[in-house]
């Protein structure tokens, strides 16, 4: 079960990211960044979206993978907190994700950014620092 | 890591690390700032980031920091670097993701002391009408048609539309359209999501502002600018929404294996980038200048609506309520610009990242108005502290390709902020100096609280010090809208 802590950045936001496998991160990624978003809010999913993704190495798919939920965020206000991989490599995923709509933002995120990026393989999985542009 | 005595001081406001720091920098890196600008320096990774520009290639001169540098993502905000139009390259993350984020001023007729009671109904109005916070829609509605108009014609489409003066637009940098824009190049996602957003402020540190000049230092240009102490304007502090943030993430993304292909040696991965003249580089500079010029017609459509706002609440109460535009400048932007290098004209692409041009008197680029000035440089201060107008100068046209500070610059993180200050605090401070406030978030209110930035005043007094900018007056604010 992955984890993530927020790491202090002078304007933007940061978190590191511990996972145990791909998926984990992916996961965990994207549930750390929905909690900077809106906070501890719970939310019962009613949406599903499902969309696939191709870049050309895994820190760029990791970076694709954020962005195209901040832009699902952004056009249908949805915040995700499920989510499954049909598919997922360092380069491809194909996913189905389920949340809900929410009103309520603690942050704004403009993007994801590759800003020092690298996703260390460790002797527990993967661990990673991502800055997120507010 | 680096290390202060690293650096040499030029002078009581210059400190350069040279070249020889690390064998990858290209030229040597500046800091502009006093000593304490530059001890401040040191407290986050901004160094570190400075010192990866001056390895990118094709820069010239020096990778420069104004001193309301702090940490960014890829370059420092603050950072400042020219590179050769011939064999230099052009980077996104030089730019960032909110493309020609800037800030216009307003100058009204306005005293202060005549609409003290009527500032309430004023900051209700504009907040009303100008619209703000995360997701905002703006005020305006536009057809994919029309989008790409905006794209292409920026403050001009605003004109065009009933939303803008022709003094408006000649007094906006770059007459509010950047040449070379378009619209077929910027991403269907970006203009999915600029589309329901023209006319909205955004969140975090955007605003709409009301301020009263305290303090005149120059009276002939503030005269020219059309400001006088004890009147009001007004400012507005905002970008490109979500259409800016969508082109810079997608160019990024395209541009990750460029690098590879044009044998480019980057440090950071933000920082990828193409050679200016690539289809790759001229493919980005055509979607930024769209991108920018969406810019420039949002700040024109919130300027507007601020206008109908000033109408509603003070038409009949005061003998002009009108509001005049003084200038609007952009601090995120890659600009193509001749400058001196080495005593030859050569064109370059100057990237300010936080950074406001300060062009001087007779520039070619400045409107009528402003060719016995200088360019107007706006540098808002952190909420509820002053700001200043300042006036560009010869000087940076030789040391820093015509570019000053944009802002206070931050020192604390925003958790920090909010761990060290609640909402209601900072609102309750800013009622006790009579400053009207409208915010959809107290924790926004937390994380711009004022103990989160430098002191304005210092960082101005470095611009002054250095000589790349002149004082021209200080506002102060007496209402302020935030997302």
């Amino acid at each position: 079960m992955g984890r993530w802590t927020e790491i202090d950045h002078t304007a933007d936001l940061a978190l590191h990211i511990w996972a145990t496998d791909l998926e984990d991160l992916f996961t965990t990624a994207a549930r750390g960044m929905f909690q900077l978003l809106t906070g501890d809010v719970s939310i019962e999913s009613s949406h599903q979206e499902f969309f696939s993704l191709a870049a050309l190495d895994v820190e760029t798919l990791l970076v694709d993978w954020l962005n195209e939920l901040l832009y699902l965020n952004e056009v249908k206000g949805l915040v995700f907190d499920t989510f499954a991989f049909d598919k997922l490599s360092p380069t491809r995923l194909r996913a189905q994700i389920r949340g809900a709509l929410v009103r309520e933002y603690i942050n704004y995120i403009k993007a994801a950014t590759f800003h020092n990026l690298e996703i260390l393989k460790t002797e527990d999985g993967y661990e990673t620092e991502i800055v997120f542009d507010t | 890591m680096v290390q202060k005595q690293d650096f040499k001081a030029l002078s009581a406001y210059v400190y350069e690390l040279p070249a020889t720091y690390d064998p990858r920098m290209r030229v040597p890196a500046r800091i502009y700032g006093n000593k304490r600008v530059f001890d401040m320096a040191f407290g986050d990774r901004s160094v570190e980031q400075l010192i990866n520009v001056a390895m990118l290639p094709g820069i010239v001169q020096y990778a420069m920091a104004m001193p309301d540098m702090h940490q960014g993502y890829g370059f420092p905000i603050g950072g400042v670097a020219a590179f050769r139009y011939d064999q230099g390259i052009v980077s996104p993350g030089g730019v960032g993701y909110d493309i020609n984020c800037g800030v216009r001023m307003l100058a009204s007729e306005i005293d202060y002391e005549e609409v003290v009671d009527d500032l309430d109904d004023l900051a209700t109005v504009l907040y009303q009408n100008c619209p703000s916070g995360v997701g905002g829609k703006g005020a305006v509605s536009l057809t994919h048609k029309d989008l790409d108009k905006v794209l292409e014609r920026g403050a001009e489409w605003a004109l065009a539309n009933g939303y803008a003066r022709r003094d408006d637009v000649e007094r906006t940098e770059s007459g509010g359209c950047l040449p070379g824009a378009q619209a077929e190049v910027v991403p269907d996602r970006a203009k999915e999501r600029g589309r329901p957003q023209l006319g909205s402020l955004g969140s975090g540190n955007h605003f709409l502002e009301i301020d009263v000049v305290d303090e005149v230092y120059d009276v002939a240009v503030a005269e020219s600018f059309g400001l006088a102490k004890g009147k009001l304007v007004v400012q507005i502090h905002c970008g490109s929404r979500g259409l800016g943030h969508e082109v810079c993430a997608q160019y990024l993304r395209q541009l990750q294996d460029a690098p590879r292909r044009y044998g480019i040696e980057i440090p950071d991965r933000e920082l990828v980038a193409a050679p200016i003249d690539s289809p790759e580089g001229q493919s980005y500079m055509a979607a930024m200048a769209a991108a920018a010029n969406y810019a420039f017609a949002n700040r024109q459509i919130l300027a507007h609506f601020a206008r109908l706002s000033f109408e509603q609440v003070l038409a009949g109460k005061v003998p002009d309520w009108d509001l005049r535009m003084i200038y609007d400048v952009t601090h995120n932007i890659a600009k193509v610009e001749t400058h001196k290098v080495k005593g030859q004209d050569t064109k370059v692409v100057v990237h300010r990242k936080g950074a406001t041009r300060a062009f001087p008197p007779g520039h070619a680029s400045l409107p009528p108005v402003y060719q016995k000035t200088g360019q107007p440089v706006l540098v808002p201060g952190s909420m509820g502290t002053a700001s200043y107008v300042l006036v560009g100068t010869e000087h940076a046209m030789e040391e820093t390709f015509g570019s000053s500070c944009h802002g206070a610059g931050r020192t604390m993180s925003r958790r920090q902020a909010t761990r060290s200050v609640r909402g209601e605090e900072v609102r309750s401070e800013l009622h006790k100096k009579g400053i009207v406030i409208r915010s959809g978030s107290m924790r926004g209110l937390a994380e711009e609280a004022p103990l989160a930035y430098k002191d304005v005043s210092m960082v101005v007094d470095s611009v002054v010090g250095a000589g790349i900018a002149k004082k021209v007056a200080r506002v102060i604010p007496v209402a302020v809208i935030k997302g």
